[in-house]
């Protein structure tokens, strides 16, 4: 196997997908087909967004990457193990919509909680949790509780905690979705710096198209009944992106390519809803 | 807190408490009610120096009797829970017997208690504080081991953490608070518990006998004595919960987010 010409003794691959299915409630009355024959491979160093509408197996997608599901059939590999073999190693780090810090933990205690299950020292996990606060500029926050940080600051301790162990690979599902729009996006221009600093594969689940487009390198469009890959589009908007991005022609282009995208899988799922009934 | 804030939270009861006692004072002087009908504070208190000794001695027995049986129950409860977190059948059993023994008065088991265990020891009483308070702190723990954030849990999954791991990074933390609502709810109950099985016979030495006893013989001014004890001990029970709680979880949403104070650490409240 080979990804963009380059042969895989030189390259592993972050992610790759095989013909995956995944059907829940299988033989029952409430069987769902979440995800049928998706294939996928994702390269290190990538950003790719899932992007599409509700019920098109986005986090389901998300969640077998992460081996928090297993799929009906098909396999999934990331960082050439199989992908519960990695979860054991830890090889990716998780952040969802909601931050999900323990709240009985101070904000270093929660980024050192990946740390403390791996079995680090005090030490080492003390030096480390500092190093991503400083990555997400919260230092002076470190001994404060999750409760007294805004939103935005959540999610970034969230991240930080996600990339504490240095993982290769970072699954994020809406992150952002519960902020408001200004803080948004500017905590989408901090994820870039971010991934950019600790050189990081990304795979990240949203609605918004922006969202998408402004982040990815690659999106990924999904349509639902039953979940399946439509179309990947590449985003070659360079990867020193910053405000002014988001007011480039370029970026308007691929805007209209993903929506149009959307429409097209909408519109291959629409009759074929219809016919099912 | 500073001294202001302070005075500001005690004033109020404290001036309604003096207008309160002062007209009930007022009314038995000036309609000239009958002792035996309702005492005076004045006599109430006279009545509380003068059997102060007598008083402590019985506070200190019903207080053993709702300690002993209050420590037992919380530790038998704790145990319990763990049980029904690991066991999802013990939980299905065990949860609406509970839920159906609170709507009963159970406390009318102690005369059985009494028949069961010699009426002549504290037995009776301690075991029947122990199986009130075992059913309140099972019920609250165990729902706290059991409701942890679905993203806490997802997020342990993530980093493949064994269900040890989960036990102690998660489900016990989470528990903690449960276990403080459980015993603010179990601490007061254990002294009402206490102090009402003694209406049931027995031992002739605590509050509660000394309330019937008194009463019985038209001391009401004595009987009312014996209650202000009683109010003290509920009162002393239920600020050692509190206190603990404050004590070990300094840095608990619900007492910072209140004041609204944002410190670091938020270890000073």
């Amino acid at each position: 196997m080979t990804v963009r010409g380059v042969p895989q003794a030189v390259i592993s691959d972050a992610v790759v997908v095989d013909r995956v299915s995944m059907v829940f409630n299988e033989g029952k009355s409430n069987e769902v087909e979440a995800l049928t024959d998706v294939e996928l491979v994702i390269c290190p160093g990538d950003f790719v967004s899932l992007i599409g509408p509700s019920g098109c197996g986005k986090s389901t997608l998300l969640r077998l990457i992460a081996s928090l599901l297993s799929p009906t059939s098909g396999s999934v590999l990331v960082n050439g193990k199989s992908a519960s073999q990695a979860r054991i190693e830890q090889d990716y780090g998780m952040a969802f919509q909601k931050s999900g810090l323990f709240e009985w933990r101070t904000v270093e205690k929660n980024i050192e909680l990946p740390l403390e299950l791996k079995g680090w020292g005090k030490a080492k996990r003390r030096e480390r949790s500092a190093e991503m606060l400083e990555l997400v500029k919260l230092s002076e926050f470190a001994s404060h509780m999750p409760w007294e940080l805004s939103g935005g600051m959540q999610q970034r301790v969230a991240i930080a905690r996600a990339l504490a162990a240095h993982p290769p690979l970072l699954l994020m599902d809406e992150p952002f979705g519960a902020l408001d729009e200004m803080t948004r996006e500017h905590m989408q221009a901090e994820l870039l710096r971010i991934c950019a600093a600790s050189q990081t594969t990304v795979v990240f689940v949203t609605h918004s198209i922006p969202e998408a487009v402004y982040l990815s390198n690659r999106v990924v469009v999904m349509s639902p009944r039953p979940g399946r890959i439509t179309e990947i589009i590449d985003v070659d908007l360079g990867s020193d992106r910053d405000e002014d991005t988001r007011e480039e022609a370029g970026f308007y282009g691929k805007i209209t390519a993903v929506r149009e995208a959307l429409r097209g899988a909408e519109a291959v799922a629409g009759p074929r809803g219809i016919e099912d009934r | 807190m500073t001294l202001g804030k302070v005075f500001r939270a005690v004033a109020p009861p404290v001036v309604f408490g003096i207008i309160f006692l002062g007209t009930w004072e007022l009314i038995v002087k000036v309609f000239d009610i009958k002792p035996f009908l309702l005492p005076a504070p004045s006599a109430i208190w006279a009545e509380f120096i003068d059997r102060s000794d007598d008083i402590l001695d019985a506070t200190l027995v019903t207080g053993a009797n709702a300690l002993i049986g209050l420590l037992f129950g919380v530790a038998f409860g704790i145990a319990m829970s763990f049980v029904l977190m690991r066991f999802q059948v013990a939980n299905e059993l065990v949860t609406p017997l509970a839920v159906a023994l609170n709507a009963i008065p159970i406390i009318v088991l102690v005369p059985v208690f009494n028949n069961m265990f010699s009426s002549t020891t504290e037995v009776p009483r301690r075991l029947m504080v122990t199986l009130i308070v075992f059913f309140i702190v099972m019920v609250n723990v165990a729902k706290g081991l059991r409701q942890v954030s679905p993203t806490h849990l997802e997020l342990l999954r993530s980093y493949a953490a064994s269900p040890g791991s989960i036990l102690v990074k998660a489900r016990i933390p989470n528990a903690v608070p449960y276990l403080f609502t459980a015993l603010k709810i179990a601490a007061p109950a254990a002294v009402i518990t206490a102090f009402v099985a003694e209406y049931f016979g027995g031992r002739q030495n605590g509050l509660g006998y000394s309330i019937t006893s008194n009463a019985a013989a038209s001391r009401n001014a004595a009987s009312w004595a014996y209650v202000i004890g009683a109010c003290t001990l509920g009162l002393i029970f239920y600020l050692a919960a509190v206190g603990l709680e404050k004590a070990t979880s300094p840095s608990q949403r619900s007492t910072t987010q209140q004041s609204g104070a944002l410190t670091p650490g938020g270890v000073s409240v």
